[in-house]
């Protein structure tokens, strides 16, 4: 359901990259430990800021989410070391739970799905919450989520949306069977597809006219925008909704899993680290809306803008540095 | 082995056998995709393969255009084709035709290449002496073309049609990714749904029918050269295998 356009390819190469320039690859350096301990009234003396090791995973958003915190926390006073694009979550999770990296953002549903066996729900303090308890079984901690989410979404045209005032996924259950629609070829057997439009929507799958293509890809957006399609599955702050103007329906049953962005940080390093380690990031994510990530988005991805450039010009925005 | 045995009870479910995306319908589709563009090729790479073959004009210009064309990944001209053609697909009320239309192109632009290559080598490798001699009994060109070149040339050019038509056979499982039927609904719809069984069994007709293909041309070819040809090298450029 992430963007997965390119992972084997990714995988392969970036696994053997992370081996070659994470620092203190022995995985016992923990900065903030030897410094930092010492003087622990937490955040008293400026100069004990430990230096942070973020990682992303492979693709833009991830590694945008972890270039804005990695500046955030650098205008705070605190050294940075990026590991960006990583890899898929196969490579992120060791890298971070063998002490290779000390935080990397993660989405709050897949995270907990694929990272760590547990069952996200649609409703995001929930998910956040049964997180929090997995992670913490690993020695992880997860800090406040972002508003914003790149979860799958239903998208059709403005035009469509206005002729049948649709703004929720109920308002398009009325008409579903008039629209075409596209849907990746999973669809009917992922309850997450397929299943939640019948269940929570009362949709009559095996009545829609389909066109099979896959969600969150170039060409299902291309057919939403020349008409092909009315209706398309895309990720929520995919860069076309942007670009041609797409509503994104309302997933007002919650069947999507939520899939808010949060630091996942080492338990250990967060409880060495000075208080406003937390505090930072916790700004930052209070900050991010699924709108803005969707614009800077198309300003990384489309635009072909640098990803620190980017990061800085938002931050500088929303004040945080 | 236990991999291989679901395979076979794939094959062997009457399930898959019947209706819309049965075996039968699949197979008919992605027949369909395969030999309308590979006609509308030939009606396009013949005559110029011809033309350039017979007078040597042009001939760098268009060998060269469909060696370019053979450089484009096929999978980057199908995505290039959708994003640019579907709104005038939709303009023209061809909709519901928008992948499939989309998907021709594509194998259009594989079987162009070959075609033109062959057609022109045949004709250009035909023995001057022989085109001297027929101008020599007063043939005109166009006879020339026809009753001397074109029977010398057919071996390689028939050899052209045939990696033609093998390449845009297996090819057209792609056009699955903009949403056409065929046998490519077997490969991607099996990745999609993690029914490894049916994306080899897809994987393994298109194989099937892409060797039919194959065995079709040569028996085509041995029905339709000349006997006194038989034993002259079949392909002057044989079959390739482009990176599909």
């Amino acid at each position: 359901m992430r963007h997965t356009r390119m992972p084997a390819l990714g995988a392969v190469l970036l696994a053997l990259v992370i081996g070659a320039c994470t620092p203190g690859g022995s995985g016992t350096a923990s900065p903030g430990t030897g410094s930092a301990g010492e003087s622990s009234a937490p955040g008293a003396s400026q100069e004990e800021k430990p230096t942070v090791r973020i990682g992303s995973q492979g693709f833009y958003e991830s590694q945008l989410m972890a270039e804005i915190y990695a500046q955030a926390l650098e205008n705070a006073g605190y050294t940075v070391e990026r590991s960006l694009a990583i890899g898929t979550r196969e490579q992120t999770m060791p890298a971070i739970l063998d002490g290779q990296i000390d935080m990397i953002p993660e989405y709050i549903g897949s995270l907990l799905r694929g990272g760590l066996g547990g069952q996200p729900t649609g409703d995001s303090d929930e998910t956040h919450h049964l997180l929090m308890e997995a992670a913490a079984e690993e020695g992880l901690s997860v800090l406040d989520y972002t508003p914003a989410q790149d979860t799958n979404a239903f998208v059709v045209r403005q035009e469509t949306a206005d002729e049948f005032s649709l703004t929720t996924m109920s308002d398009l259950a009325a008409v579903a069977t008039e629209l075409v629609w596209g849907l990746p070829p999973e669809c009917e057997t992922n309850p997450l597809c397929a299943g939640a439009l019948e269940d929570a929507y009362g949709i009559p799958f095996a009545e829609l006219e389909i066109e099979p293509l896959a969600a969150c890809d170039a060409p299902i957006a291309e057919a939403l925008n020349s008409g092909v399609v009315d209706v398309a599955e895309l990720c929520s702050t995919q860069p076309a909704i942007e670009q041609f103007n797409f509503v994104v329906l309302e997933d007002d049953k919650a069947t999507q899993p939520a899939e808010n962005i949060a630091p996942l940080v080492r338990t250990e390093f967060v409880e060495a680290a000075p208080d406003d380690f937390a505090e930072v990031l916790n700004a930052v994510s209070a900050e991010m809306t699924t709108e803005d990530l969707t614009r800077l988005g198309v300003e990384v991805a489309v635009q072909q803008r640098d990803i620190a450039e980017v990061a800085a010009a938002w931050l500088e925005e929303k004040g945080l540095i | 082995m236990e991999f291989l045995g679901e395979v076979l009870a794939w094959f062997t479910d009457p399930v898959n056998w019947s209706g819309p995306d049965g075996i039968p319908v699949r197979v008919g589709e992605h027949l369909v995709l395969s030999f309308v563009p590979l006609l509308a090729a030939a009606a396009l790479a013949l005559p110029i393969g011809l033309y350039t073959g017979h007078t040597g004009r042009l001939a760098g210009l268009a060998i060269n255009a469909a060696n370019v064309g053979r450089a484009i990944p096929t999978l980057g001209i199908l995505i290039i084709a959708w994003i640019l053609l579907l709104r005038p697909l939709v303009d023209l009320g061809l909709r519901r035709e928008a992948a499939e239309v989309t998907a021709g192109i594509a194998m259009l632009a594989l079987a162009i290449p070959p075609m033109v290559t062959n057609t022109y080598v045949g004709i250009a490798g035909v023995d001057r002496g022989l085109v001297d001699a027929a101008r020599g009994v007063g043939m005109a060109p166009l006879q020339v073309l026809r009753g001397v070149e074109l029977p010398l040339a057919l071996p390689v050019v028939l050899a052209g049609m045939r990696t033609a038509a093998v390449q845009v056979v297996a090819t057209a499982t792609l056009g699955a990714v903009v949403g056409t039927g065929g046998l490519g609904r077997y490969v991607i719809d099996g990745i999609a749904q993690l029914r490894y069984q049916e994306m080899f069994a897809g994987a393994m007709l298109v194989s099937l029918l892409a060797i039919a293909t194959e065995l079709a041309f040569s028996w085509l070819q041995r029905r339709t050269v000349s006997p006194g040809l038989r034993g002259a090298p079949e392909a002057v450029i044989g079959p390739s295998q482009g990176p599909c």
